[in-house]
């Protein structure tokens, strides 16, 4: 395919500080920021100094520019956001990927960090101050109320059983306990703890909803060919498309289809470029910033119908190693730790290194689904030498 | 009718001041593209469709049904007017004769018939401390 990104660029290095609860991380953001870059640096065998291009989304502050002192950066060649929220983190590695295959960088750090002692509420700080009037004067102040509205439609009129939002929480839950960086380790995690918690929105509950965390989350993408002679298993970028179609953006809830997730004409770029399809992934980390919209967005990969979505969404089916789509392995969103949804790129790199706490045996294809809902969305599919 | 009344809120694109000027005025408007007729909600400065720069702020009865709803059990920090009115519902409205254009607000009075398809109809109220010095429409269910 003309100007195909396939295959041609790979994640070579993977850092994250710890996860800290929300507000108490030792460091201000921008240092944990550069400690996430360098040890993506490290995995990767790259002097930080070599890092010539910087991508992020969302709401992001420690632009490249503000970081080259510390980095030692020669020249910094490439940097750019993705619009939009956490819909954007996929489409940073593919917005990586672009600069490298036009050969605008040679090593591009994906990166995010968030703490609160440098910023706002994490859940403020990510809604970017760009909610409009509607919502505020009707007493909607954000992302979950508005994840409420979307999931009450797609489970009263679409019929998708509500026991698919606790079947994403419960897997989260099952692989935290077997990753000690998670914030629910060594918390067990039932239907009795589920249903005993507060609703936040309905229908969301506690448990449904992200975490927020301070912490910082980065990887480093080059070239296919230079990835080659620096690690054993690079994670090749098989496609990774960011956008909207028409009838999505920041509509103020009008947008069309309403019960979905807004990754449809994200999902058809996905399987067309990377040459795959549902059928084919191996294991998922699907951003949840409420179990139902990653619901929401497990449907609009095509994974399965609405009618069909209470028979795969199921516990034994989402988790590692032998489930039919094990997601979220490392804890997600929900159990892991939440910086802006940037620890489930790591995750997927490293199903495709075989060094996840729940690793799936052999796999080869992994895919990350962006934040679902945000007016664009993104996704990318990371593959191996075998599937590249 | 084009031109937008400053307001504070500065998160959406800032097209639809005429909105909230004709609730002010005790009035439900919805723009309509001058050129083609189609209705434009959110309020946006073009019309994607015919390219017109034109919209007529059209009159409609505060009447619809609801298209989804959500019961909050949370005082959130924006929203932290209404922390008083918890749990409180908020319903979004499919307007009746508006091609499928919605708007959101508070439900009011009995909430036994809320589900999604409910006619309901709305109360238009003057600018308030909860809907932070905005006109709003509360709604109930018919």
């Amino acid at each position: 395919m003309t100007g195909s990104l396939r295959g041609r660029t790979a994640v070579v290095g993977i850092g994250q500080t710890p996860l800290y609860k929300r507000g108490t991380a030792p460091d201000p953001e921008m240092k944990l920021c550069l400690r996430a870059i360098v040890a993506a640096c490290e995995d990767a065998g790259i002097p930080p100094r070599d890092v010539d291009g910087f991508v992020s989304y969302g709401s992001e502050r420690n632009e490249g520019q503000k970081l080259m002192p510390a980095l030692g950066t020669r020249e910094l060649r490439f940097g750019a956001l993705i619009w939009g929220h956490g819909g954007g983190i996929p489409g940073a590695l593919g917005l990586a990927a672009s600069a490298v295959v036009t050969g605008q960088a040679e090593v591009v750090a994906v990166y995010r960090s968030l703490a609160e002692q440098s910023g706002a509420r994490l859940r403020v700080a990510v809604a970017q101050d760009d909610t409009a009037a509607q919502y505020l004067v009707n007493g909607v102040d954000g992302p979950v109320q508005i994840c409420s509205l979307r999931t009450q439609r797609m489970l009263e009129a679409d019929g998708v059983p509500r026991s698919t939002m606790f079947a994403l929480a419960q897997a989260a839950y099952h692989h935290a306990q077997r990753n000690p960086q998670a914030a629910a380790y060594g918390k067990p995690f039932d239907a009795g703890v589920y249903e005993q918690s507060r609703f936040v929105s309905e229908p969301y509950r506690l448990y449904d909803c992200s975490r927020e965390n301070d912490g910082a989350v980065a990887v480093i993408v080059t070239s296919a060919e230079r990835a080659a002679d620096l690690v054993d298993r690079p994670a090749y970028i098989l496609s990774a498309p960011t956008g909207a179609a028409g009838g999505w953006g920041p509509l103020e809830e009008n947008h069309r289809p309403y019960a979905s997730s807004g990754f449809e004409a994200v999902a058809r770029r996905l399987w067309a470029e990377s040459g795959y399809g549902p059928g084919d992934v191996d294991v998922a980390q699907i951003y949840e910033n409420a179990t139902g919209m990653g619901v929401g967005a497990i449907l609009d990969h095509g994974f399965c119908t609405a009618e069909e979505a209470g028979g795969l969404l199921t516990f034994e089916n989402l988790i590692a190693p032998y489930g039919r789509l094990p997601v979220n392995t490392s804890g997600g969103n929900l159990a892991e730790g939440f910086v802006h949804g940037m620890s489930l790129v790591t995750e997927a790199v490293r199903q495709i290194r075989g060094t996840s706490v729940n690793q799936v045996p052999g796999a080869q294809l992994s895919l990350m689904t962006g934040g679902p809902g945000d007016s664009v969305v993104s996704s990318a599919l990371l593959g191996s030498g075998a599937t590249r | 009718m084009n031109h937008n009344s400053p307001r504070p809120i500065a998160g959406g694109i800032a097209a639809d001041g005429l909105y909230w000027d004709a609730l002010e005025a005790g009035e439900f408007r919805l723009p309509r593209c001058a050129g083609c007729g189609r209705w434009t909600w959110p309020a946006h400065w073009r019309c994607g469709e015919c390219g017109s720069w034109d919209f007529d702020w059209t009159a409609l009865q505060p009447k619809g049904v609801v298209y989804s709803w959500t019961r909050t059990w949370y005082a959130f920090d924006r929203t932290r007017e209404r922390a008083g009115d918890v749990p409180y519902v908020v319903v979004l409205v499919e307007i009746d004769g508006a091609d499928g254009a919605r708007v959101m607000g508070v439900l009011a009075g009995d909430e036994a018939a809320l589900k999604i398809g409910a006619p309901v109809a709305g109360t238009i109220l003057a600018p308030s401390q909860k809907a932070k010095g905005y006109p709003s429409i509360v709604w109930s269910v018919q």
